[in-house]
């Protein structure tokens, strides 16, 4: 039996999810020049080198907090079904606003891989992208991409593999939010330590930032907790 | 000269910093999230008033409603 790696594709609207999906899975879906055109999840798979590997499409988002139902779609997935990969597409031509999720996705514990999309816009920009700085700086690894024309994908699924079968290292990002904060979040992380059901399932400092921002949803998942 | 304005006030061609969004936390974290944060230096592409506002936003092109952009105060530089 070949072995299942689940990978999702994350990123902001608009930056080639679902192109990427269809190169990788040999599906049409719908693809518009439009942002929020995925709205609820997808799935297909393929067979690469032995691995059957089911790919999952996320909706569009800038960011995981529990705004609009597409990023409770998004986040969830990410958190509840922990996928063997997350890989998150960027559109080079503007990083420094597509960074952002990415560096949700490192401190939420996300296995996760920077598929650098647009690479072309990027250069025709005279952007020139230091892939391999960027790929130390966050701890993950970086592929570059056109996934209109299907370009990097064999290397992005060489990266999925190395990342499923945890031959490569992604490190879980920890921001220090200041020392003012940092003493609640130590509080916080120590108490959801206590219940075991919910700190098997999430990152104990993950919930402790989330419950700390108020996060609606975050927030409901403690309305039954009884804290020790 | 330092005067805080709305961003619905600014004509196209304009560089301005942003200040202050005055609006909700739903509103100010959105908006944050797509990377108009407090400090952050936008350029007025399109204005229609009272209509939509174009403005690019950290190299991107981001669209506005009239209303958010009453709420958003920013200052020339």
């Amino acid at each position: 039996m070949a072995k299942e790696i689940i990978v999702a594709l994350a990123g902001n609207p608009n930056s080639g999810k679902t192109t990427v999906f269809n190169n990788l899975t040999g599906a049409r879906q719908h693809v518009g020049n439009w942002p929020g055109v995925t709205v609820e999840k997808k799935e297909g798979s393929c067979n690469y080198k032995g691995y059957s590997i089911k790919v999952v499409d996320l909706p569009g988002v800038y960011s995981l907090t529990a705004y609009s139902p597409d990023e409770v779609v998004a986040r969830n997935f990410i958190v509840e079904e922990k996928p063997d990969a997350v890989v998150d597409i960027v559109d080079a031509s503007s990083l420094e606003r597509n960074l952002y999720l990415a560096v949700q996705l490192l401190e939420m514990g996300a296995r996760l891989i920077v598929a650098l999309n647009m690479m072309d816009e990027a250069d025709s920009r005279n952007y020139r992208i230091d892939v391999e700085g960027l790929s130390h700086l966050l701890g993950a690894p970086v592929v570059p991409m056109v996934a209109n024309r299907n370009r990097g994908t064999e290397e992005l699924l060489e990266e999925i593999i190395k990342v499923a079968e945890k031959e490569v290292e992604v490190k879980e990002l920890v921001i220090s939010y200041g020392q003012e904060v940092e003493e609640e979040i130590a509080r916080l992380e120590r108490l959801i330590s206590q219940d075991g059901e919910l700190s098997s399932k999430y990152s104990p400092r993950w919930l402790a930032v989330k419950l700390l921002e108020g996060d609606e949803e975050i927030v409901k998942k403690f309305k039954d907790v009884k804290a020790g | 000269m330092n005067q805080l304005i709305p961003l619905a006030m600014v004509i196209p061609g304009e560089m301005v910093q942003v200040v202050d969004v005055r609006a909700g936390w739903g509103l100010r974290r959105k908006l944050a999230d797509m990377g108009l944060t407090p400090g952050v230096i936008i350029r007025v592409m399109n204005s229609q008033m009272p209509g939509p506002i174009v403005i690019d936003l950290r190299g991107s092109r981001l669209v506005l409603g009239y209303g958010m952009t009453q709420k958003i105060l920013v200052k020339r530089v």
